[in-house]
């Protein structure tokens, strides 16, 4: 029990150190506020709502992407993860528009859909669709081919196989693909909303920036920590549960 | 003499001759397999067995000569044939229980879900598996394992079951307590079995027949190096049949064909 207390140490201290620097050396800073401070503009964003209203956006936003992309990623990588032909015929195109930077979308992105929640969608999207098509190509390929010739003899179709055989293969590596596909999918919306589309708790640390209110934007940056590290435990519970369920005997 | 559908062999092999990346695997073979037979193939490894099963499964399509199924050509695996792989652990859906791996069988053929478990419920008892149907093939020992696979394959009602060394991951207690039950499940309920391994005491104990293959075949080696009927009556006991004048015949018959005794 000790051992799990020990954790919370160094936080605590940083935290400590932080409130006691804003209150003496950098007293009356732009950059930065007591934590103290931002405890209050927190309440005060929790209390006039646009706490809620800016988190649910930027959730909505991040995971209509991430369904998205991973809906796309993963029926593009299991046809290139089984069969040769189209991952040959596919590798030239994706090693070419995989490196450009998701953000470097905005600009296109905001003429095409203008501001709004189709925007960050679009670009949440294409984030998250390439390490999803890759992983999940990965985790196609490395179904065993036992299976498939199972699927084979008992004449399975196309779909069957897909949804029987497959898929259930790959979960495991493909609930580590989403998992991954959960982080990005958070960063990129919040930077959306920092660099162009006006909703979500990127904008709203934005504007606490721009009207000269540190507290209030250490207040949205510790929440955005809190939200990100809450997804990334639901996402692990979500990934042992099924592990659990798909015949996994517990260690 | 009519050639009628029941004096139709299930299974022909026409001259089959398969070359894998350049080397010949099975020079041209011919083997005819009648309904109800049990067939043992044998020989060392290497000699192409698995192949030739493969190749009557519809796995493999050969360079040469032709499959026939109740005198129809193969093109592609089918239900009709079951195939019980070596390897369990690869072979049965992890994330399934036992119950679920049979029901496979039964939803690839369609079978309407309502009859479902009265059917399941059948084979497992078929093959002493009752009593576990809940249970993930992670909680089973390698038998039990082997026991769900052929279970799926009977699930199917195949006509034709291929088996490839089923037995041959398996400790010698084990083994024997699954030979005598194919043998007493083939002969409730007139299977016909194609039946790959490289254990000569296993072939002989099986078969009706044994087909002896012989490695690198070439012009002048065939693949088939012997046949031999064995004609020893059923139902066979692992002590007495092993005991018995023909078996040891047959042992010595068919020993150097195993690569034996040749220095």
């Amino acid at each position: 029990m000790a051992s799990r207390w020990r954790a919370f140490v160094l936080p605590l201290l940083l935290l400590a150190a932080l409130e006691w620097t804003a209150r003496t050396v950098n007293a009356g800073s732009d950059a930065i506020a007591p934590p103290s401070l931002a405890a209050v503009a927190f309440w005060g964003a929790l209390r006039d709502g646009s706490l809620w209203s800016a988190t649910l956006f930027t959730l909505r936003a991040a995971a209509a992407g991430l369904a998205l992309g991973a809906l796309l990623g993963i029926a593009g990588g299991i046809v290139l993860g089984l069969s040769r032909r189209a991952a040959a015929a596919g590798f030239l195109s994706i090693e070419l528009l995989r490196p450009v930077p998701s953000v470097a979308l905005i600009p296109i992105a905001m003429l095409v859909f203008g501001f709004g929640l189709s925007l960050e969608v679009s670009v949440v999207a294409f984030a998250t669709f390439w390490p999803l098509l890759v992983l999940s190509q990965a985790a196609a390929r490395q179904v065993e081919p036992g299976l498939l010739e199972v699927a084979a003899a008992l004449e399975l179709g196309a779909l069957e196989r897909t949804l029987k055989i497959v898929l259930p293969a790959m979960l495991p590596r493909l609930l580590v693909a989403l998992r991954l596909g959960v982080a990005i999918a958070l960063v990129v919306a919040v930077t959306v909303e920092i660099a162009a589309n006006p909703h979500g708790m990127g904008y709203a640390m934005m504007i606490a920036q721009q009207s000269l209110d540190p507290a209030l934007m250490l207040a949205w940056l510790a929440w955005i920590g809190v939200v990100g590290y809450a997804l990334n435990a639901g996402a692990t519970w979500l990934q042992q549960r099924l592990a659990r369920r798909m015949g996994e005997v517990p260690r | 003499m009519t050639l009628t559908s029941t004096s139709l062999p299930l299974l022909r092999l026409d001259g089959v001759s398969i070359h894998l990346g350049g080397r010949e695997i099975l020079s041209p073979t011919t083997l005819d397999v009648a309904r109800g037979e049990f067939v043992c193939i044998i020989g060392p490894s290497g000699c192409g067995k698995t192949t030739l099963l493969r190749a009557a499964a519809g796995f493999v399509a050969p360079q040469g000569g032709t499959v026939l199924r109740s005198g129809r050509p193969v093109t592609g695996p089918s239900r009709e044939a079951a195939f019980v792989f070596q390897d369990y652990g690869r072979a049965l859906l992890p994330w399934r229980t036992v119950e679920g791996n049979v029901a496979l069988a039964l939803e690839a053929a369609k079978v309407p879900a309502a009859e479902r478990p009265a059917r399941i419920a059948k084979v497992l008892a078929t093959v002493g598996l009752g009593a576990h149907a809940g249970k993930f093939p992670a909680q089973l020992s390698g038998g039990m394992q082997q026991r769900v696979q052929i279970a799926r394959c009977l699930a199917q009602e195949p006509a034709l079951m291929l088996m490839d060394e089923p037995f041959g991951a398996l400790d010698a207690m084990t083994r024997e307590g699954l030979q005598d039950e194919v043998a007493r499940l083939v002969r409730e309920t007139g299977l016909t079995v194609l039946f790959v391994t490289h254990d000569l005491e296993e072939a002989i104990y099986l078969g009706d027949r044994v087909i002896a293959l012989r490695a690198n075949p070439g012009p002048g080696r065939p693949s088939v190096a012997r046949v031999a009927d064995v004609r020893i009556e059923r139902p066979r006991d692992q002590l007495a049949t092993k005991e018995h004048p023909e078996f040891l015949r047959l042992r010595r018959e068919l020993y150097g064909d195993l690569g034996h005794g040749h220095g």
